[in-house]
């Protein structure tokens, strides 16, 4: 039946379709409703249907030549008056969906964009259940639909986020699907740095649909989105990385390679680990913006909790705030972190320390070479007390106790890493002297493991030599008895 | 002393007369010959044995036969208990080298024709404790219950359930259910540590009684020679001194294996990880394992691996059998063909096992 | 030595070995002997210090050690479990690695959280990942208190 609706529709359309972008001139269902004042009919001159020649019939049915009133809008000719639900979409795809129509018309638009939205978050059935979520018309306007490029179209850059926000910004509307999402998104946007370019009419700036998608748009927590964790850089490195494009703004355009090489890039893009942060985690998703430079603890220590609290109660709280020194990132940089290694303390070159404690005498400078020597040790004994665990092992005796306590090991050298943020050497010491003691414990027991080893080989050349003597005494006993 | 022991043995002799054996074990001889080497093996072979009940006993006092604790138990027995890797090696090399003297005692006995009228019946239980060897080394390797012994028991198993008509019911009576789970290992645990030490003490006790009422055979030569140019030594003290000696020797050298090479323990067996790569079933069945592999998957619409089976099992039973088919032994004359087939047993055996070491 | 065993006899003019001398070497054999097979024997019938494997059940101590919120990590086979005395006098029990990255979780009193310092996640007095990175759950453990005592078992 549908299917019968639809080929009639469109033997009506093409029927319509009278070559010329005159059309609209003999269009008899324009010209009579702009006469009796029809608002919609007034709309529609502005339309980018009416300046490619679509008669009303294109979308309405009937037929368009008529001037009769009741054979034009004859239902038998396939005038469906208006449209409503899924319906609507159907007067759309009846031509967008159709490649040789579209190409009829010149036109080089993709005809897969319904296909898309009835895979995307908006394809689903409506509270209703009669029809989609999203129609068409939801964000591409009525009878006043415009090219994407055109300033004045609902869905050019600059308006993305006001036709998006008609829905996503009302709680009442949105709460009927999904409860929990935020409805804060715009407001959010319009305070990041991509908000604040659009609302100056900047196009290139980024609007919802850069990240999210237009037609295709899938749930953040859908695999396939653009803005799921693992996928996310790509979506932000597609503008920040390219040179051209970013040309006109003076940021940088190779944090994406940074990260992608950092412990947290490699974690998301190679580990898979959807725990490790991508860009958004750091600089915000819908307020994107880079972290001030006294905010950057907090913002790492979402994660690196410890880290955190013990940098702000530290000495370099103040001293960093004092000479405005981005927190974290002094030490560890941003975009590229990497894991971090015991050189960025101490005093050799390459450590951050000596950056500002430069002079022996300063206590800083001090404290730097002990914490440094200190966990040098702690990795020392760590090394020292596996490599025991695993001569032992080589041995075939049994260590899995020593084993087990390696790991309580390896989590005091994590903890004394974590320590190092207190700047305190106090505090320090005691977490390194207690990870050096279980080590000890550690490496006692696998020493005592390969001790055995050699105990067990001394008992058999004991036991080798008892058993030797007798057999030699029962030989000569043999020959004894024999003569 | 002595007077404390003659008065023992006073009070002993009066009531089972033990002078009686004394001079039945007095006037037993053993013949001397250039053959005389191979009697030796009988005596290691049982040595080993007694080795595997005592150190067996021992590791029972630890071990658990549930799928939850075997594994857990046997480390228990190796890093807590004192000396329990000791015992668990000592055990593990014995039965190796209790199966590799068996080896050579059977195949000696074969060569030497020792099977022949009167003592076909020695031979039928030997070869039978033989099997139940086998038996014994297959029930065990389970029990330590890692990953290795899991799969070759899976497969050992599979080989089993692919006789034909009795394989299938078999292979489920021996795994306890469609797979190899716990079930199996308490099935195994109690075949290797019950039912097969009770079969193989009675049958042994019948092979020993045998032995020691018929006496030692003679090579076919040497039985012929005359009284007079044969020669013999008294089993006791001269023979059986020297059997211990032997057995001291083979006890040194079990300290040395059990020390430098340890029993493994491996992973605990996981029932569904993927099966390791490199599969291998103890040595001792290497060679059949290995022949089933060489023989062509189809041959005369008999599956590949059946007629592997269906060709050992003729060849076990024609081996049991020997004495009842070569009938020229029994009557004293030379049967090289026996000779020939002893020949062929060892080279085939040898090779295929070796080309299972190295593949 | 085959010569040996199979008994034919050497020619040669017997050693005049001494009498005492093989005495002597058999009594030092035989006790050396008995010594190395009895010491080993004896030692592995002596009880272990560690009387039975504890791989289904361990002991986490005694109801008196735990005070209400608190925790104590003992050890599993070769795992770390984490065992809590919550608010209301009850035992749970959980694997004490952090499901993102291996670390070794904590039960945060003051949170009524079980935290892992490493990268902030939190799981709740069920187990369950409530935030941060980490991907799913702590394995649960059984926890039964017989008598005085606190017994941790595996879950199957």
């Amino acid at each position: 039946m549908n299917r019968i609706f639809l080929m009639l529709l469109l033997f009506v359309s093409l029927s319509s379709i009278n070559v010329t972008g005159q059309a609209a001139k003999n269009d008899q269902c324009f010209i009579c409703h702009e006469a009796i004042g029809d608002k919609t009919a007034q709309l529609y001159p502005k339309d980018v249907h009416f300046k490619k020649g679509i008669s009303c019939a294109g979308c309405h049915g009937g037929d368009s030549r008529l001037e009769d009133m009741e054979a034009s809008m004859d239902r038998n000719k396939g005038f469906i008056g208006v449209p409503k639900g899924n319906k609507i979409s159907d007067a759309c795809i009846n031509c967008h969906s159709n490649e040789k129509t579209m190409k009829g018309y010149n036109s080089n638009l993709p005809t897969d964009q319904f296909d898309k939205l009835t895979k995307s978050v908006h394809g689903k059935l409506s509270t209703t259940g009669a029809e989609l979520i999203v129609q068409c018309i939801t964000c591409h306007d009525i009878h006043q639909i415009r090219s994407a490029n055109d300033p004045s179209s609902t869905v050019y850059s600059v308006n993305i986020p006001k036709t998006c926000s008609k829905c996503h910004n009302d709680a009442v509307f949105m709460r009927t699907y999904n409860p929990a999402l935020p409805v804060d998104q715009y407001i959010k946007y319009r305070t990041s740095v991509h908000g604040m370019l659009n609302a100056k009419g900047d196009s290139k700036a980024a609007d919802c649909k850069d990240c999210h998608g237009s037609h295709d748009i899938k749930s953040a927590t859908d695999i396939r989105s653009k803005v799921y964790p693992v996928n996310l850089p790509k979506t932000c490195a597609k503008c920040h990385s390219d040179k051209k494009y970013m040309s006109g703004y003076k940021i940088p355009t190779d944090q994406y390679e940074k990260y992608s090489e950092s412990v947290h890039g490699i974690a998301l893009l190679q580990m898979n680990d959807p725990g490790a942060p991508a860009c958004n985690d750091c600089h915000g998703n819908h307020g994107s913006s880079p972290p001030g430079v006294e905010s950057i603890s907090k913002v790492c220590g979402t994660c690196h909790a410890l880290n955190a609290e013990l940098f702000s109660n530290s000495v370099h709280k103040a001293a960093f705030d004092k000479h405005n020194y981005p927190e974290c990132e002094s030490c560890h940089g941003n975009h590229e972190i990497i894991t971090a290694t015991h050189e960025l303390i101490g005093i050799n070159e390459g450590s951050s320390c000596i950056n500002c404690h430069k002079e022996k005498d300063d206590p800083g400078f001090q404290a730097a070479d002990l914490m440094r020597t200190l966990i040098d040790s702690l990795d020392a004994q760590n090394e020292f007390a596996a490599k025991l665990i695993y001569e032992a092992e080589q041995k075939g005796m049994e260590v899995s106790e020593a084993k087990f306590l390696l790991r309580d090991v390896k989590q005091s050298r994590f903890e004394a890493r974590t320590l190092v943020h207190s700047f305190d050497t106090t505090k320090f010491n005691e977490g390194v002297r207690r990870g050096l003691s279980i080590a000890a414990e550690v490496s006692g027991e696998a020493k005592g493991a390969v001790d055995e080893y050699y105990f067990r080989r001394f008992g058999l050349v004991v036991s080798f030599i008892l058993i030797s003597v007798l057999i030699v005494g029962l030989y000569f006993y043999i020959r004894k008895i024999e003569t | 002393m002595k007077k404390i022991f003659n008065k023992i043995y006073d009070w002993l002799d009066h009531r089972v007369d033990i002078q009686n054996v004394i001079q039945f074990i007095g006037k037993k001889y053993v013949p001397i010959h250039s053959h005389s080497v191979w009697y030796y093996f009988g005596g290691v072979s049982l040595f080993l044995f007694i080795i595997q009940v005592i150190t067996g006993i021992l590791l029972l006092f630890y071990y658990k036969g549930s799928a939850d604790y075997a594994f857990e138990s046997i480390q228990f027995i190796m890093s807590k208990v004192s000396f329990g890797w000791l015992i668990r090696s000592v055990h593990t090399w014995a039965a190796n080298l209790f199966i590799l003297s068996v080896f050579i005692h059977m195949f000696s006995v074969f060569f030497a024709r020792a099977y022949r009228k009167p003592r076909e019946l020695t031979w039928v239980t030997g070869v039978l404790l033989f099997f139940l060897s086998l038996a014994f080394g297959f029930s065990g390797y389970l029990l330590p219950w890692n990953q290795l012994a899991f799969f070759a028991t899976k497969v050992g198993t599979d080989i089993v359930g692919s006789v034909p008509i009795i394989g299938e019911p078999l292979k489920i009576f021996l795994r306890g259910g469609e797979d190899v789970t716990g079930a199996t290992l308490s099935r195994f645990f109690g075949f290797h540590i019950a039912l097969f030490p009770g079969l193989f003490t009675l049958l042994l006790l019948i092979h020993l009684a045998l032995v020691q009422r018929q006496g030692m055979s003679e090579p076919v030569e040497v039985e012929k020679l005359k009284p007079a140019e044969k020669k013999t030594m008294p089993f006791f003290p001269n023979f059986l001194l020297r059997d211990l000696l032997l057995w001291l020797i083979v006890l040194n050298v079990l300290a040395v294996l059990a020390v430098f090479f340890p029993a493994e323990l491996g992973e605990k067996a996981d029932l569904l990880a993927p099966a390791p790569a490199e599969i291998k079933p103890e040595w001792y069945f290497l060679f059949m394992f290995e022949t089933l592999k060489y023989i062509p998957a189809k041959t005369l619409f008999i599956d590949g691996e059946v007629l592997g089976i269906l060709l050992f099992g003729i060849g076990g039973v024609l081996w049991l059998l020997v004495p009842f088919w070569d009938k020229k032994s029994s009557k004293g004359l030379r049967n090289r063909t026996i000779t020939y087939i002893g020949i062929f047993a060892i080279i085939f055996i040898i090779t295929l096992t070796i080309i299972g070491f190295i593949s | 030595m085959s010569e040996f065993l199979s008994g034919v006899k050497n020619e040669k003019k017997e050693l005049n070995t001494r009498r005492g001398f093989i005495k002597w070497l058999l009594g030092f054999g035989l006790t050396g002997f008995c010594a190395s097979v009895f010491y080993p024997v004896v030692m592995y019938l002596k009880p272990p210090d560690q009387r039975e494997i504890e791989v289904s059940s361990v002991s986490a101590g005694s109801l008196s050690d735990f005070e209400v919120e608190s925790s104590k990590i003992i050890r599993f086979g070769n795992k770390p479990v984490l065992v809590i005395k919550t608010e209301d006098n009850d035992f749970r029990a959980f694997s004490a690695i952090c499901t993102h990255l291996d670390c070794t979780v904590q039960y945060r009193n003051d949170f009524g959280v079980i935290w892992c310092a490493c990268h902030n996640g939190k799981f709740d007095l069920n187990g369950r990942n409530i935030s941060g990175p980490p991907p799913r759950p702590l394995d649960p453990y059984l926890v039964a208190i017989k008598d005085d005592e606190v017994i941790i078992s595996k879950k199957d």
